[in-house]
């Protein structure tokens, strides 16, 4: 069976709900060829596919949670395979990530973390409810490229601004960009720099190619 | 003709004096009566003299009971955040593991201080227009109030891998909603409104809706009275035509992208269909913009006499201009529709 037809079946499962067999039949392919195949050739295909039709509206929120369910299952697995952490070392850049102070709404931060890691970046995912310190702090301890912070309404979205404010404090704006995102901010674009954000993505899907254009901004200020 | 005879006319397909419209302006009484929004949502009194501003400068045929979601979901222990010109929302699902659905209490309607502002809202605007003007009564549907129950993740992680909790958690929405809704019908509501923006393709699949449906089916079918499906801000195709089978349903409020055309050849000519201005989108349209889009959606259903203008999609934004609203209200006014 060639890749293309596996990431057909492994849709197909996925459309149907059946993650548990869609792991098991990853696995069994994984034992074939190996953990760096299947991920490369069938599962990152595979997301980049159904995020792009998730984007377009052709499938609905919970194809794309299952998808990520399913990559999420099988990156777990595949963390303890050598030849796939070898592949890793050379990522993208780091990101830092979570739902802002006060913030509740995880599920854009998740659906980031998997369809941003299958892409190739390292990410730092440190939940819900994270304050500006925080993040911070985990930014300088990781040397992160990127902090990317989420918020679902436009309450929690004024805290970002506190997020620019220690990014200023600690002499880092400008070395560590400002990714934003969530509801709101597709309702109210204008609020990206009004809160100092540094750009944003419309969805989970699109946030691999706003981290490639802020490194690129980043690395051009220096 | 008054407004409520001009609505049931175009329930029953009869020719209207003019074209029958209602405008989402819950929030906007606040706005015509420049009081706090979070005193808005929280004191009945306060938001039933911003609706008399609404109903005194607009005149829709339908006068609507709070339009706040959030705000039923409290009744349940959800957490929310008042914001200074929007409606609240929820900051804090009240649900974090699926072990608490247990817990959970169905609302009690006369203890219940949400619930209460509801009820007493519905009141007030049935006192003064029973038998003139058509009275909706917006309520969440069982099968999308979880979603701010327990937020929208663990509602989709829920229906996609935990069948007895969804079981065990319909069972209590389902509760709400039939209490809830008849209660609301009692005190002078026509008809139920029903938004369902947690339903639909855009959220969930085919086979999770499928699943749900008998939840559905069984609230529906306990309802004292017409059920108005509203589309939420999501799309209703291709689950439209499942909408269309459940019990005491009358009525669409479509998105704006979708086609009127559309879900007339999907549903049949019998049912009601409404929209499809965008409501939030009127604060950044021109006066004539908003003119353009009325004339367009008026001459698209022109023909139609099961055919009720409304906004689409959430509240009209406190912010908007009234000159904007009032002009699509002349429009209407204005239009031969025979």
């Amino acid at each position: 069976m060639d890749t293309v037809n596996k990431r057909e079946m492994i849709a197909h499962l996925i459309n149907e709900g059946e993650k548990d067999s869609a792991v098991q039949l990853l696995l069994e392919w994984s034992t074939q060829t190996s953990f760096k195949e299947v991920i490369f050739n069938v599962i990152e295909p595979m997301l980049t596919e159904l995020g792009q039709l998730w984007m377009r509206g052709n499938i609905s929120l919970a194809h794309g949670y299952l998808s990520g369910k399913v990559a999420e299952e099988f990156y777990l697995m595949a963390a303890g395979d050598q030849e796939f952490n070898l592949s890793r070392i050379q990522h993208r850049g780091t990101v830092v990530l979570g739902n802002i102070e006060d913030d509740f709404h995880p599920l854009g931060r998740r659906l980031v973390n998997i369809y941003a890691q299958s892409a190739g970046w390292n990410i730092i995912d440190l939940g819900t409810d994270v304050t500006a310190e925080r993040f911070i702090e985990k930014a300088i301890e990781n040397k992160a490229d990127i902090v990317a912070v989420s918020a679902m309404m436009f309450t929690t979205a004024k805290n970002i601004i506190k997020v620019r404010q220690e990014l200023d404090k600690n002499s880092l704006s400008g070395k560590v960009m400002l990714a934003v995102g969530g509801a709101v901010f597709k309702l109210r674009p204008e609020l990206v720099t009004e809160i100092g954000g540094d750009g944003t993505a419309d969805t989970a899907i699109g946030a691999s190619n706003l981290f490639e254009t802020l490194l690129k901004k980043k690395m051009s200020d220096f | 003709m008054n407004s409520l005879e001009r609505i049931l006319a175009a329930v029953s397909g009869d020719d209207t004096d003019y074209q029958p419209f209602t405008l989402l302006l819950s929030l906007y009484g606040a706005s015509l009566n420049k009081s706090d929004t979070k005193a808005h949502y929280r004191d009945a009194a306060l938001w039933y003299k911003g609706q008399r501003a609404v109903i005194d400068t607009f005149d829709p045929d339908i006068v609507i009971t709070p339009f706040s979601l959030p705000t039923e979901a409290e009744a349940f222990g959800s957490e929310l955040v008042f914001l200074d010109h929007y409606g609240p929302n929820v900051k804090k699902p009240i649900i974090t593991e699926l072990s608490q659905i247990d817990q959970l209490i169905v609302p009690d309607l006369e203890t219940s201080p949400s619930l209460q502002f509801f009820l007493k809202c519905t009141n007030f605007l049935s006192d003064d227009f029973r038998g003139n003007k058509a009275i909706a009564s917006p309520i969440h549907s069982p099968a999308d109030i979880p979603a701010l129950i327990m937020g929208i993740e663990m509602w989709i992680d829920t229906l996609l891998f935990h069948p007895k909790e969804v079981e065990k958690i319909m069972e209590k929405t389902v509760k709400h909603f039939i209490q809830f809704g008849n209660e609301l019908i009692e005190r002078g509501a026509t008809f139920l409104v029903v938004p369902v923006n947690f339903t639909t393709p855009m959220i969930i699949t085919e086979k999770i809706f499928n699943h749900l449906l008998p939840y559905l089916a069984n609230a529906f079918r306990q309802i004292k009275g017409p059920i108005v499906i509203h589309n939420g801000g999501s799309k209703l195709m291709p689950f439209i035509h499942y909408f269309a089978k459940l019990p005491n349903v009358i009525a669409f409020v479509l998105e704006p992208t979708e086609s009127f055309d559309e879900a007339r050849r999907i549903i049949g000519n019998k049912l009601i269909l409404m929209g499809n201005i965008d409501g939030p989108g009127l604060l950044n349209y021109t006066k004539d913009k908003a003119q353009e889009i009325t004339l367009k959606i008026l001459n698209n259903r022109k023909a139609d006499k099961h055919f009720i203008f409304a906004t689409s999609n959430a509240d009209i934004p406190y912010d908007t201009p009234v000159e904007t609203i009032q002009n699509v209200v002349d429009t209407i006014r204005n239009f031969k529709k025979y």
